[in-house]
């Protein structure tokens, strides 16, 4: 489970956090809530607008809470002011002292005095979270999901009004949760439905929420089945490999990615006949995956593709000119895959996909600390795909010392390791990182620092060169040996 | 251990990366040390014997380290960066 959060809160904080947070009921009150959920396949993004109104001067630290299974299937955790672009800093509090929640305290850009009012945005991206029913599709079927999710926005705060809206990305929604015998905080209907939107509520004066008495009375649970024609993608493992080579002044990223369409399984057998038939009349199955377009960065060459068979050769690559260091850019070199067979649902496809780049748009070299500095990016992202678990491997020069590595988010684990490739003696030192449910919010950039002097560009050759003398030795030795038969 | 935002800033300020050896070059050195490596070797062969072996060594080594070179250069030009 990972989150992604600036922790820059102090200890200090932490400090006033404690009583702060099991009395938060008391600085904040919520004017309003709406909670917006775009539904999708692998992924669902969830934005949250809290109208908040400070109870008293000062008030600074908003509590947010994230009921048990909201918390375990949240993969991205943001929250901003209404209009602004900069990240507010979270913190995690824990699980909430009256259980049934995790509780997160945003820091607020400025302290608001009593009856102030802020608007947050909280952006948060759900994996795992939907799944196809009826789980079996034949060919030519459509491809349904199922979405479930609790009805009521839970908070440590009184609300005085909040609603949920649930947008699907087509307009043919099969069902959702009708809440007949729901009459609790609202008089008119309790769900309305527009279109390719489901609205529940407005929910009026709802209590603090986060607690289990609240949760096993008030809270309902809220299921949608809704069409979706595209495959829902799955990356159950990821492993990249970034290689620097000072001598070639190259960085050489691999990525082995084990796909799954985690869709609605192939019902019978893949017909290849009614396959092609429906490729040639324009209505393809819409839960298969014929091929995968994915930018990789610019200035790359020597792209490879190949999987546990051989050379992939129905992939194209269009490059785009390199980018200098540090510039950010919306260049992209686009590379189209086509895999071997077409994913139907429930199938899987192993690939390794590979690229060498110039070194000089990653690394940098600062002279104060005599040390290099490299950005390696932690992932190229698949449309529409979640990364269930990913490894990165950073494969420093042979020698490298003083090793320092920041990633954008915090890792599961990391280890330090030895990684011995061709001409070695000692070995290159690799940093390991390990997370999980990664999406296309966490493609960051992981700095390395590490020292890297001239010494250590010499231990090649002269392993190279002792192996040639062992010859020479040979030689040597053969030139005084006489084998004539006397 | 910096913070994140300090090492970004500090990342794209630094000068980019240069090999000692511009990495075009590569091939053409990888050519001359090698066949320098070959001739040499070839010129070691045809030394005939002494006491104190000092033209042989010094052929040797020399040969070793240009030819210790042209492999790394060799490596590079054809795309296994070492």
């Amino acid at each position: 489970m990972l989150k992604s959060w600036r922790c820059c809160l102090s200890l200090f904080l932490l400090g006033v956090l404690g009583p702060g947070v099991v009395s938060a009921g008391h600085s904040f009150e919520n004017t309003a809530i709406v909670r917006t959920v775009e539904l999708g396949g692998s992924l669902v993004h969830v934005t949250t607008t809290y109208a908040v109104k400070a109870l008293e001067d000062g008030s600074r630290l908003y509590t947010l809470a994230l009921a048990d299974s909201e918390h375990e299937k949240t993969s991205w955790l943001e929250a901003k002011i209404k209009g602004e672009a900069a990240v507010l800093s979270l913190e995690e509090f824990g699980y909430s002292p009256d259980g049934g929640a995790y509780l997160y305290t945003v820091e607020l850009p400025n302290a608001l005095k009593a009856n102030g009012t802020a608007n947050l945005v909280v952006e948060t991206v759900q994996t795992h979270v939907t799944y196809p029913w009826p789980d079996q599709a034949a060919q030519s079927d459509g491809q349904s999901l199922k979405y479930e999710t609790d009805l009521l926005v839970l908070s440590p705060y009184h609300t005085a009004v909040q609603r949920t809206k649930i947008r699907s990305p087509l307009p043919q929604i099969h069902s959702y949760t009708t809440l007949d015998d729901f009459d609790d905080f609202t008089t008119e209907s309790p769900v309305t439905k527009s279109g390719a939107t489901i609205t529940y509520g407005p929910y009026y004066n709802i209590p603090p929420s986060s607690n289990k008495d609240f949760i096993a009375e008030k809270q309902k649970h809220v299921i949608v089945h809704y069409a979706y024609d595209n495959p829902m993608l799955e990356v159950l493992s990821l492993k990249r490999t970034a290689e620097i080579s000072h001598w070639g002044a190259n960085l050489n990223i691999e990525d082995k990615v084990h796909l799954q369409n985690s869709g609605a399984k192939l019902k019978g057998h893949f017909s290849r006949l009614e396959h092609q038939s429906s490729q040639y009349y324009g209505r393809p199955s819409p839960q298969m995956l014929p091929a995968l377009t994915l930018h990789l960065p610019a200035g790359i060459h020597s792209a490879y593709f190949y999987d546990l068979v051989g050379n992939v050769s129905t992939s194209h690559l269009r490059v785009a000119p390199s980018v200098p260091k540090g510039v950010q850019s919306n260049l992209n070199s686009v590379m189209e895959l086509r895999p071997r067979y077409p994913l139907m649902g429930g199938w899987n496809y192993s690939f390794t996909l590979g690229w060498d780049s110039p070194l000089r748009d990653y690394a940098g070299w600062d002279k104060q600390t005599g040390k290099y500095i490299v950005g390696v990016p932690l992932m190229t992202i698949i449309n529409g795909a979640v990364v269930n678990d990913a490894e990165i491997k950073i494969i420093l020069p042979e020698g490298a010392t003083d090793i320092d590595y920041s990633p954008p988010f915090p890792s599961l684990h990391s280890n330090l390791s030895t990684h011995v490739t061709y001409l070695d003696t000692i070995g290159r030192p690799a940093i390991t990182l390990h997370y999980k449910d990664l999406t296309y919010n966490h493609a960051g950039t992981i700095y390395v620092t590490y020292k890297a002097p001239f010494s250590t560009l010499l231990r090649k050759p002269m392993a190279v060169a002792a192996a040639f003398i062992s010859l020479f030795l040979v030689g040597f030795a053969a030139k005084r040996v006489d084998i004539r038969i006397k | 251990m910096a913070d994140y935002a300090s090492i970004q800033a500090l990342h794209k300020a630094s000068p980019a990366f240069s090999p000692y050896i511009p990495v075009g070059l590569l091939p053409y050195l990888a050519f001359l040390l090698l066949s320098s490596t070959f001739a040499l070797a070839f010129y070691f062969s045809t030394l005939p014997k002494q006491t104190l072996p000092v033209r042989e060594a010094a052929v040797a080594s020399l040969a070793s380290v240009l030819g210790g070179f042209g492999v790394v250069a060799l490596f590079c030009s054809v795309g296994v960066y070492v």
